[in-house]
């Protein structure tokens, strides 16, 4: 035994733990006034063990013929799978691009003519740069 | 079958006499952890008839896997739990080192009881373990079962609690010798 454990032992043994003649007659007395408890029986069910046995294989039954209705009901011919093209057509609606001028108020008919100002001055810009005739 | 299951199964049947007999082995030693564990010496006395009255009552339940005696500390520890509260909060700060049972009960020697560094040093869990280790000779597995903690938790703390009061002994090796040496 090492040193700490030596100790420890005799430390313990050195507290004084006498056990009054009093506290020893008032144990006794609270003991005579208690009774050990009897440990709660589980209670039993009342249903007999062969019960569950029918009530098991009735579902199981059950289950098994929902299963073969089921079944049955998938029996007639099976269609064909349709073909599907990976690819599907895109579809362009056809617009009425012909549209009527809006009516602009002044300003702005003003920011329009601005615009198209701009808009042909990138375009010459882009012909300088490019080269190309659009 | 022991002379011990015999108690106990005598005490089962509502014997008091066996069971008086059966606690008879266990009483000093269970009121000496409970004056460690307790604010004052009346708790202490008091945790102890809990903790038998508790037995008695509750003895159908004891499982003969387990050694009576963890049985016991298991009972004692919650006991001495439940009266400790409610005196920390009725005494508050009044309580003091002096109403400490220890320092009723430990006999005067020159050198300090390391119970006592234990207490002061170590949670009340940490000091339950090293006591029920060290004390009791218990093993890791029925210190777990007193405590209700896993074995695991219970062998670190150990350790711990080995580590604490390791250095505390070497501090007080080494005022011992810086003092005889002036």
């Amino acid at each position: 035994m090492d040193k700490l454990a030596t100790r420890l032992r005799e430390d313990a043994a050195d507290i004084d733990a006498q056990v009054s003649a009093e506290l020893d007659h008032r144990i006794r007395v609270s003991l005579h006034n208690v009774s050990p408890e009897r440990p709660k029986a589980v209670p039993r069910s009342s249903r007999p063990f062969s019960l569950w046995w029918a009530s098991s294989l009735t579902g199981a039954a059950v289950a098994l013929v929902v299963i073969a209705l089921l079944n049955l009901d998938r029996t007639g011919p099976v269609s064909e799978p349709v073909a599907v093209n990976a690819v599907q057509q895109i579809v362009i609606p056809d617009l009425n691009l012909n549209v009527e001028a809006a009516m602009l108020t002044s300003p702005l008919a003003e920011e329009l003519a601005n615009l198209q100002a701009d808009f042909r001055r990138a375009e010459m810009a882009v012909r300088e740069d490019v080269e190309i005739d659009f | 079958m022991s002379d011990e299951l015999k108690l106990i199964d005598a005490a089962k049947g509502g014997s008091v006499e066996a069971f008086t007999e059966l606690i008879q082995r266990y009483r000093e030693r269970l009121f000496r952890f409970l004056m460690t564990r307790c604010g004052s010496y009346a708790d202490a006395e008091d945790a102890l008839q809990d903790t038998f009255i508790n037995a008695y009552r509750y003895i159908a339940t004891y499982n003969p896997q387990w050694r009576f005696s963890t049985w016991l500390y298991r009972i004692a520890i919650r006991n001495a739990a439940r009266l400790r509260p409610a005196n920390i909060a009725e005494l508050g700060e009044l309580r003091d080192e002096e109403s400490d049972p220890l320092t009723y009960c430990i006999s005067q020697s020159e050198r300090d009881n390391l119970w006592r560094s234990a207490k002061r040093l170590l949670s009340d869990e940490v000091f339950a373990a090293m006591w029920l280790r060290y004390v009791e000779d218990m093993s890791v597995k029925d210190i777990a079962a007193v405590l209700e903690r896993s074995s695991s938790w219970t062998k670190v703390n150990l350790l711990r609690g080995r580590r604490a009061l390791e250095a505390e002994l070497n501090n007080e090796a080494h005022k011992t010798g810086s003092e005889s040496y002036g």
